[in-house]
């Protein structure tokens, strides 16, 4: 009834949002002596940017977050996929995933740093093994919905093995393996960056940290709104409509429009 | 149960007791639920709301219990506006929905008495009229009992005995038996007859089915296809108690039936399926 | 990404079944590490290595009082977060108002690397022990948060309109018709927020702090004794998961009796 009114307040909320971060993250600069005032972070944007030599690292970044992420990505459909079966591989895989779930990234980087020493392995070792238990689970989830009803239906059309999977697990798989990937997305460029703290010399982590090393704080923050940047313009320009679009035959649409609770 | 029990509000037999004038309902700009509808439902009467599915009949439910404001009209209960300001102000309301909607965490009994509560009622009344409503629709035994434990059946009698056990002004009921089995949903029909003419409630009653509204209503509006408007008014020449398989309502169905052909017969499918909210 | 719940502890054979999927995970994985001992030329430490570094570290009192350290740590972050979290998640998932004011703060917030909290929140509030807490507290509140919501969000609508027709009244809405339905959201959003504190914690510790779990973990780290931060490790991850599990598995087990 009032949907395109309470759209554009919901816009002008958000933006209020944004804007009182903003104003936070202005009360601080004046108030500390090492926040880098707003005015010196904007003028620094368009130098930032045109420099050359951050892209090398950029790049770096992102080809580290994709491998690994579908690395994790395979190894947890495998994973799921024993572990919907049982016996005792099942439950084997059952007991790594789980003691995956519990490992602080911190350790994990640590550690592949003395097994993998300085070198790029390290990095996809951390990221893909932090994010692999998470998939693994989201998936096995979705392999033990399976609509046993489709499942009869399609006994009784006499689906092979090959139509079984194309028409019905393989479809209903594919919202599960898109929460994994979206999750697990944000997860594994947060998680390299912190492995790239500790492990490499290379990536946006490493830059961060080592603008923040030499106290250069301009870069530093520059740094993090990049990454931020990067992060959510492929998720929420990329990712999300991919979902929408692929997903688009589940009746979501009322979903998206949340009423309020009764007074 | 005696008559005045369930009376609230006005004299017994006035005849617009519910007055519903020049509704109108948009769920968007291009959408409308609801086009200029009138309306009247005397007090103590049974009215069946008859239309196609999609076609709004259940969003006129929604604007009567306040649920929804409408974009134009009014909707008058017992000369109070309904869905207006706070609590003691409009006039209150018993729904049948057409799934249940019993807090499943609570029993059939905690069900009651949380609505009963929320109404008022002072604590030694609301377990006499636990036990009363319950009674009345013969689910006394499961007072205790989870409503995921009960039938389908079984859940949609606790619903109603919710409903008339707040003494509302009017009992709203949104196809309450559609999902039952029809052996099932044949019994409950004949026992909300018998249940309306001993209690005096007025009911306005949402249905698809054109033999179940003949069989329960004094009179039908039958509604267009969305938008909603009224189509006609039939008033059901049929003494009580009417028999669900009586030769003259089968032959006012027929009636109904050809009637109606043009109005709903057409477009049946291209009706979006999240319409009827 | 909520921690999967522990399920009921079976009997007879399931147990059995367990215990010898158990033991050869556990075989494997020490032949797979003993692979890579030697393969690395003795730059992975032995198990036998590990196995005296653990037998050292488990019996030294001091590391328990390190765990303590920690553990305090985390409780405060814990409650903390789960608190702001849970009001913030609860008011977000009933009005839609307050959700478009805070989603992109949220969004935001959960795009922040953790150790990019840590740093911001020495810069802003100096090296003291509460900067560190404080930046843990912020990087959990935005988990939790989304949790919350979701499970808010995904309430029976029906149930809103039942609770409006029949004037059920804010507090009664939010006692008898939402708390029930969030419940288990609550709960998987308390158990995520636990796991995530435990394992954020020895970042903030290998970052800011000489005491701790984590600065003990990292110290083995620069002083290139990997059995130790190993076995370092080990210890704590056990004696968390050990928490995990005696607290919150039957604390959940009970508030979610009626489902059953």
């Amino acid at each position: 009834m009032e949907g395109k009114r309470s759209q554009g307040l919901d816009l002008a909320l958000g933006g209020l949002g944004l804007a009182t971060l903003v104003l936070l993250y202005w009360v601080g600069s004046r108030t500390t002596t090492f926040v880098p005032p707003i005015g010196d972070l904007l003028s620094q944007i368009p130098v930032f940017l045109s420099e050359e030599a951050i892209w090398p690292d950029v790049l770096a970044t992102v080809q580290r977050v994709f491998g690994a992420l579908a690395m994790a990505m395979v190894a947890g459909f495998l994973a799921a996929y024993v572990m919907n079966r049982g016996g005792l591989w099942g439950r084997v895989i059952d007991r790594y995933v789980n003691l995956m779930l519990g490992i602080p990234s911190t350790i994990a980087a640590l550690l592949a740093l003395f097994i993998f020493k300085r070198s790029e392995v390290g990095v996809y070792f951390v990221v893909a093994i932090i994010t692999f238990p998470f998939v693994a689970l989201t998936l096995l989830q979705g392999l033990r919905a399976a609509d046993r009803r489709l499942d009869e239906m399609s006994h009784v059309y006499r689906f092979g093995h090959v139509a079984h999977a194309r028409h019905v697990a393989g479809p209903h798989l594919v919202p599960y393996t898109f929460a994994a990937l979206r999750n697990e997305y944000a997860h594994a460029w947060k998680v390299v960056v912190l492995a790239e703290l500790f492990a490499v010399n290379t990536g946006m982590g490493a830059r961060f940290a080592r603008a923040f090393d030499r106290f250069l704080l301009v870069d530093a923050m520059l740094w993090l709104l990049l990454f931020m940047l990067i992060l959510l313009g492929t998720e929420y320009l990329l990712l999300l409509p991919a979902e929408r679009r692929i997903l688009r035959w589940r009746a979501s649409a009322r979903e998206a429009a949340a009423g309020e609770a009764p007074a | 149960m005696r008559r005045e029990d369930a009376v609230t509000l006005g004299p017994p037999g006035t005849r617009d007791y519910i007055r519903v004038e020049g509704l109108r309902v948009s769920y968007d700009r291009e959408n409308t639920a609801i086009e200029d509808l009138d309306m009247v439902v005397g007090k103590g009467e049974f009215v069946a709301v008859l239309g196609p599915s999609g076609c709004g009949k259940s969003t006129l439910l929604h604007v009567m219990a306040g649920l929804l404001r409408p974009d134009a009209g009014r909707i008058d209960i017992g000369g109070r506006p309904a869905g207006g300001a706070a609590n003691g102000e409009s006039p209150r309301i018993g729904y049948v929905f057409q799934d249940h909607r019993l807090l499943p965490w609570r029993t059939v009994g905690q069900n009651l008495s949380t609505v009963l509560r929320a109404a008022e009622v002072n604590p030694e009344e609301i377990e006499e009229r636990i036990d009363r409503y319950l009674g009345m629709l013969h689910v006394e035994r499961f007072r205790d009992t989870w409503p995921m434990r009960l039938s389908g059946g079984q859940r949609q009698r606790v619903s109603i005995a919710r409903a008339l056990a707040v003494h509302p002004a009017v009992v709203l009921m949104d196809e309450p038996f559609s999902t039952l089995d029809e052996v099932t949903a044949r019994l409950m029909r004949q026992q909300l007859a018998e249940l309306w003419q001993e209690s005096g409630q007025t009911i306005v009653f949402v249905t698809h089915s054109i033999r179940e509204a003949l069989f329960l209503a004094d009179r039908i509006y039958i509604l267009t296809r969305g938008p909603a408007r009224v189509f006609d008014v039939v008033t059901v020449p049929l003494d009580r108690p009417r028999g669900y398989e009586d030769p003259r309502l089968t032959e006012l169905e027929g009636q109904i039936v050809a009637r109606v052909m043009e109005v709903w017969g057409y477009g049946a499918v291209d009706v979006p399926p999240d319409r009827e909210g | 990404m909520a921690v999967r719940a522990a399920r009921v502890g079976p009997i007879g054979p399931e147990r059995l079944r367990r215990a010898q999927a158990f033991v050869v995970a556990a075989l494997l994985a020490l032949a797979v590490w003993q692979l890579a001992t030697f393969i690395s030329d003795g730059w992975v430490p032995s198990l036998a290595e590990i196995a005296t570094a653990f037998a050292e570290d488990v019996t030294t009192p001091s590391v328990y009082a390190e765990i303590w350290i920690t553990f305090k740590r985390i409780l405060i972050a814990f409650a903390g977060a789960t608190s702001v979290g849970i009001a913030l998640g609860v008011a977000m998932g009933l009005s839609r108002r307050i959700t478009a004011f805070f989603r992109p703060i949220v969004v935001l917030g959960l795009a922040i690397p953790d150790p990019v909290y840590i740093i911001v929140a020495i810069l802003v509030l100096g090296t003291d022990e509460s900067s560190g807490l404080i930046a843990m507290i912020l990087a959990l509140i935005p988990f939790v948060v989304n949790i919350v919501v979701s499970g808010v969000r995904s309430r029976d609508r029906g149930l809103d309109e039942m609770s409006s027709v029949y004037r059920l009244g804010r507090r009664r809405y939010l006692i008898d018709v939402v708390a029930r339905q969030v419940a288990p959201a609550l709960i998987a959003a308390i158990r995520t927020c636990f796991a995530f504190s435990w394992k954020l914690v020895v970042l903030v510790e290998a970052l800011t702090q000489p005491r701790g779990i984590g600065a003990q973990i990292y110290l083995s780290f620069r002083l290139l004794s990997p059995e130790h931060m190993i076995a370092l490790a080990l210890i704590f991850i056990l004696v968390l998961r050990a928490v995990e599990a005696l607290v919150f598995a039957p604390v959940e087990r009970r508030v979610l009796a009626w489902m059953r």
